[in-house]
């Protein structure tokens, strides 16, 4: 349900090299008419025929307009059930097998994303007329069979059954095409959030996220940022800019965060040296790796976001050497990486090879104790 | 009694792990971001006591406190902060925070819906979790909700019972028949308001001076014997807490 149309509006910096074009807002059917609104002073450039994607509305968003009798949504409730239950660990390879536990639970917050008073579903109650009664959902009963199967049989990652994520204190919406923010990336936006605490002047410079996908960083670091935050979230892929765009949007965050589409730097030529932050979670997944993933990344998720080259690197060292170009003296980056050899890897390189740049390189673990991110700033 | 205490912290610090919502298919990690020195220093304030001051413990864990493994009371003999007091963030600061995660290289690899997590509280090793919400973040908030509940029930500040005045958060969860409570008490706190839980641990701080009975600490507390009671059973770990103090005691439950 991809609708796609001409770009009918353009943004570009004053300054800019060249027009560099801003997300082309559209939005979902039940939010109002978006205004364009970036950050930085801008004009109108003529129309030109570029693409953009009209990003999908998510579950919860969708308006309750099916209404459906108790009774039914019980059937397919019990339905739902017996699959998810009889998920066997079929898998030898236990990484790769979905488990009826948290299958069961994925099921509980389907219903809450598509039915709007789930209680008489949850807690069912086998008395009086309670199965004449209907109620609204969000999808149709038949979209809803339609999804769980996606779930199960095709292994559809069940954010993307949902069109949502929760992550952090925010809800972002996801569809094929953008990486699904993880747990582990939260973390970025804890040290933005402890950094710029410790030193205001990080408050008042711009930022960038770098290959944002659904713009779950920049939107996180927009927010520890305050009402003075600037963030560009830029990404490759045009159904990522929509995407993004619309988290913004619908975070209410368009004064504060600039979606730009190119690739890593290109789209900031304007700000070269001018950043006081630099933040990324680039692919960084060995090509031989990409394979062997786990059926839910590996057939569903955007292998852009996914593969980081032969050893997993090529985005990050040109990462390492973006940040010695855009940052400002004193700027801060953390990137995040595949962990333990890449994360000393990447130190090693910007010691060694980028010597005299940054200070302070750290290595930071995540909950799951592998060294993650690397850190620093550049002097 | 500091040393002592050093000695016998680490039987809390043992403990077994806590069964996450799937066992064999979940490795237990450990987060390597640890809490700053200070809850090093509460430690020694601390004494873990099994024997005189809880009692065998065993009453007062429970599955419906959010799955708490921890069954010790820790008793303190030198006034420490009231942790309930603690903001969240400064409570956080006190915790070792935990998830649980499949084994393997995490990160873009795993898509995970796991998104439990584990709060450790360094001075006094109570663990309280939270699995059910998408979010890690939400689970985290719930989690430490649960870590204020156990707080309450099994950190035991001394309360000297001859010169007993009780602090405003006790008077707010007592009956309005209460004779101890004042205009300025306002109405009562039920159990499911979270401003229950200081006034609780208040509570158990009187019982726990009245070594477990509830005549004496009903009467400290203006109140009949069967209305004590009554409020004692209204909250599930309340409940228990107190049991396990009377069991320690060789008295009967309360049911």
């Amino acid at each position: 349900m991809i609708r796609i149309f001409p770009s009918s509006r353009f943004t570009s910096l004053l300054s800019a090299a060249k027009p560099l074009r801003s997300f082309a807002c559209s939005s979902s059917p039940t939010r109002e008419p978006p205004q364009c609104a970036s950050f930085a002073e801008k004009k109108s450039s003529p129309a030109s025929n570029s693409l953009s994607f009209t990003p999908k509305t998510p579950l919860f968003l969708r308006p309750p307009l099916h209404a459906t009798p108790l009774s039914e949504v019980w059937k397919w409730h019990d339905w739902a059930k017996d699959l998810a239950s009889s998920v066997e660990d079929s898998s030898t390879n236990s990484e790769d097998s979905l488990d009826s536990v948290v299958l069961l639970r994925e099921l509980k917050w389907l219903i809450e994303d598509s039915i709007v008073d789930d209680d008489p579903v949850i807690h069912r109650r086998e008395i009086g007329d309670d199965c004449e009664k209907s109620v609204k959902l969000r999808a149709s009963l038949e979209e809803l069979y339609d999804l769980w199967r996606q779930r199960i049989e095709k292994r559809r990652p069940f954010q993307y059954v949902v069109g949502c994520e929760h992550w952090r204190d925010l809800v972002v919406c996801v569809e094929e095409g953008v990486l699904i923010p993880r747990p582990e990336t939260e973390l970025i936006v804890e040290m933005v959030e402890e950094l710029v605490t410790r030193d205001e002047w990080y408050k008042k410079g711009i930022w960038a996220d770098l290959g944002t996908g659904s713009g779950a960083i920049a939107i996180g670091v927009a927010k520890v940022l305050g009402s003075r935050g600037k963030v560009i979230a830029t990404d490759l892929s045009p159904v990522a800019i929509a995407v993004a765009g619309n988290n913004v949007q619908r975070y209410g965050l368009q004064g504060m965060v600039e979606v730009r589409e190119g690739s890593w730097f290109e789209p900031l030529k304007d700000v070269e040296g001018k950043l006081v932050g630099l933040v990324s979670n680039p692919p960084y997944i060995p090509s031989g790796d990409i394979p062997g993933l786990q059926a839910e990344v590996g057939r569903h998720e955007p292998k852009l976001a996914l593969d980081g080259g032969i050893d997993g690197t090529d985005s990050l060292l040109h990462l390492c050497h973006g940040a010695s170009r855009m940052l400002k003296r004193g700027g801060f980056f953390v990137f995040e990486t595949n962990g333990e050899k890449q994360s000393k890897m990447i130190v090693d390189y910007m010691t060694n090879d980028l010597k005299d740049t940054f200070s302070d390189l750290r290595i930071v673990s995540d909950f799951a104790g592998i060294d993650r991110f690397v850190s620093g700033f550049r002097l | 009694m500091a040393v002592a205490a050093l000695f016998r912290f680490p039987l809390l610090l043992r403990r077994s792990l806590p069964s996450p919502s799937s066992p064999s298919y979940v490795t237990y990690y450990r987060r390597t971001v640890l809490s700053d020195g200070f809850s090093y220093r509460l430690r020694s304030f601390l004494r873990y006591s099994s024997s005189d001051g809880g009692g065998g413990g065993g009453g007062s864990s429970g599955n419906d406190l959010g799955g708490a493994n921890d069954t010790g009371i820790v008793v303190s003999e030198v006034q420490i902060p009231n942790y309930l007091k603690f903001s969240d963030e400064e409570l956080m600061k006190q915790c070792k925070f935990e998830t649980f995660r499949v084994s393997g290289p995490g990160g873009q690899h795993r898509n995970k819906r796991d998104s439990a997590v584990r709060l450790k509280h360094l001075p006094t090793g109570i663990v309280a979790q939270a699995v059910e919400d998408r979010s890690q973040h939400k689970n985290r908030a719930s989690a430490l909700n649960r870590l204020r509940t156990l707080l309450a029930i099994k950190v035991r500040n001394k309360v000297d019972i001859d010169a007993y005045s009780p602090p405003p958060e006790l008077l707010q969860i007592l009956p309005p028949k209460s004779t101890i409570r004042t205009s300025s008490s306002g109405s009562q706190i039920g159990p499911n308001n979270a401003k229950f839980v200081p006034g609780m641990q208040a509570l158990l701080d009187v019982i726990s001076a009245c070594d477990g009975s509830i005549a004496d600490s009903a009467k400290l507390l203006g109140l009949s014997t069967g209305g004590l009671s009554r409020l004692i059973l209204s909250h599930d770990g309340l409940r228990m807490a107190v049991n396990s103090m009377r069991a320690a005691k060789g008295m009967k439950p309360l049911k």
